[in-house]
């Protein structure tokens, strides 16, 4: 099987990657930052192979495209993102801009892509990276859900076009995980011990990337707190707000 | 019928005014006597004979290059001295119709900076200025957002965008502003022709413009309502309530 994971130097990616190398798979792992990924690549020689690329800039993502031409997935996890929290007001705007080109563009643009140009085998996966937020709302996170919020509903809305072409789409809505990325964007000491560790996350998104469902909860404190937001959609968000937005300092960007 | 004075002229800015939706909202404020900004992607030559009404004033912006429309859009605030916004309904938007593997490039980004990018760079300017007022931030969404569309995958994904971002940010805004948004069904504009689609007799069956704009006047009077879903029979309220009777 060959994976294409994008963002995968660090956090979530990372763990994937590894996971996906440590059962014998071939691995394309995309990132802007590779310095971390070349060790993998050294001693996974062959099946690792890894491409350098921005997400938050077009020609980057077309360049990528241009390099991913010589391979077929089995399967790709649109994983790369970033976040940006604070009062929606004291946020630079130019942050947005980068949220949107990182969270949205770039996963439409390639999904579109790599199936619209064959990119993709019979029967293979692509896995969207929602948020949690998308069920619960995230007052002084307002664009990041929002972009998140827009990536859901897009999977949706291509499940039944990609399916004639043979490829299947899953969204997985994680909560909070224990990465350096998160820890960045939490206000200061809030809880870690609730937090997912990425490595297991990846073993359970990789298990329901072979399954049949279309979205995707991992663990029970997401899936539940899933269904109490689209239960209570109002009350969920001001939960969020007391708990997150009402602890903000400084904006993080 | 209904245009009485209101008690106080208040300042509103639409998007997507030279057509459609936002053409009758700025029509429709401007006869009850509030003082409109309309912007849109064309050039009118004539403001007067379009909006029926000397309150409307024109300005061409083209939201698919959000932070120029923006400049623009603030700019002209500031010549014309307005210091507070009482509403801003953002209502520009554009579509691509057809299977999703086939989406060019320039049209995804064309979707996400007219319908998403651009409301995020406007929401920002106008912050400032709808604190002051205390005033309402009113987004157009789309119904497309609670069904799969094949077709639509981007279009609908940016206003899902929109959706959510209205969700947090009217927690966030909370006794500062109003944040709301109104998701409307098809409706017999040009939208759908510019992006492609023939429709024929389809067309008979969507919502009038005129129905869906005095629909969204009602949401924005409506001080429970923060998000509403415009259909085609479940909505005939708006059209029965009197405008111009609460505070817009």
């Amino acid at each position: 099987m060959k994976a294409l994971i994008t963002g995968a130097a660090h956090g979530l990616g990372r763990a994937l990657t590894e996971e996906l190398l440590h059962q014998g798979h071939d691995v394309v792992a995309v990132d802007r930052d590779t310095e971390p990924l070349n060790a993998l690549s050294i001693i996974n020689a062959g099946a690792c192979t890894v491409y350098n690329a921005d997400l938050q800039n077009v020609g980057s993502v077309t360049r990528l495209l241009t390099n991913l031409r010589t391979h077929e997935f089995d399967l790709v996890i649109l994983n790369a993102g970033i976040s940006a929290t604070g009062k929606f007001e004291d946020i630079p705007v130019v942050a947005y801009d980068r949220l949107i080109a990182v969270n949205l563009f770039a996963p439409i643009h390639l999904a579109s892509r790599l199936v619209g140009d064959g990119l993709m085998t019979q029967k293979s996966k692509i896995v969207f990276i929602s948020s949690l937020s998308h069920a619960v709302g995230y007052p002084g996170g307002a664009v990041y859900a929002a972009t998140k919020d827009a990536i859901a509903a897009y999977a949706r809305s291509v499940a039944k076009p990609f399916k004639k072409r043979r490829v299947g789409v899953l969204t997985v809505f994680p909560g909070p995980i224990n990465t350096e990325h998160a820890k960045k964007h939490a206000p200061d000491n809030s809880d870690t011990s609730k937090r997912m560790e990425p490595q297991k996350l990846a073993k359970m998104i990789l298990k329901a990337a072979k399954g049949r469902s279309r979205i995707y909860y991992p663990g029970s404190r997401a899936y539940f707190a899933g269904m109490f937001g689209r239960m209570f959609p109002t009350l969920a968000t001001r939960m969020m707000r007391k708990g997150l937005y009402e602890k903000m300092k400084d904006p993080i960007h | 019928m209904f245009s009485s004075k209101p008690r106080r002229a208040h300042r509103i800015l639409v998007t997507g005014a030279s057509d459609g939706i936002g053409l009758l909202l700025a029509r429709a404020y401007a006869r009850r006597g509030h003082h409109v900004l309309a912007t849109g992607r064309r050039h009118i030559a004539d403001e007067k004979t379009t909006f029926r009404s000397p309150n409307v004033i024109y300005r061409s912006a083209d939201l698919s290059e959000p932070e120029e429309a923006t400049r623009t859009l603030i700019e002209t605030m500031q010549d014309i001295g307005w210091r507070r916004l009482d509403l801003a309904i953002l209502n520009g938007a554009t579509a691509w119709v057809g299977p999703p593997e086939d989406e060019p490039v320039n049209g995804i980004r064309n979707q996400l900076s007219v319908n998403f990018s651009a409301a995020i760079h406007l929401a920002h300017a106008l912050a400032p200025l709808l604190f002051v007022a205390n005033g309402q931030l009113m987004m157009v969404g789309s119904t497309s957002v609670n069904k799969a569309q094949g077709a639509f995958a981007t279009y609908t994904a940016t206003k899902a965008g929109l959706d959510g971002l209205c969700r947090s940010l009217a927690e966030e805004w909370q006794g500062r502003a109003d944040v709301k948004i109104v998701h409307p069904g098809p409706t017999r504009t040009n939208m759908h022709a510019k992006a492609g689609l023939k429709l024929g007799l389809v067309r008979l069956f969507f919502m009038s413009p005129r129905r869906v704009s005095s629909a969204i006047q009602c949401a924005v009077r409506r001080k429970d309502v923060r998000r509403r879903v415009i259909t085609r029979f479940f909505g005939f309220r708006a059209r029965f309530s009197r405008a111009g009777k609460g505070r817009l």
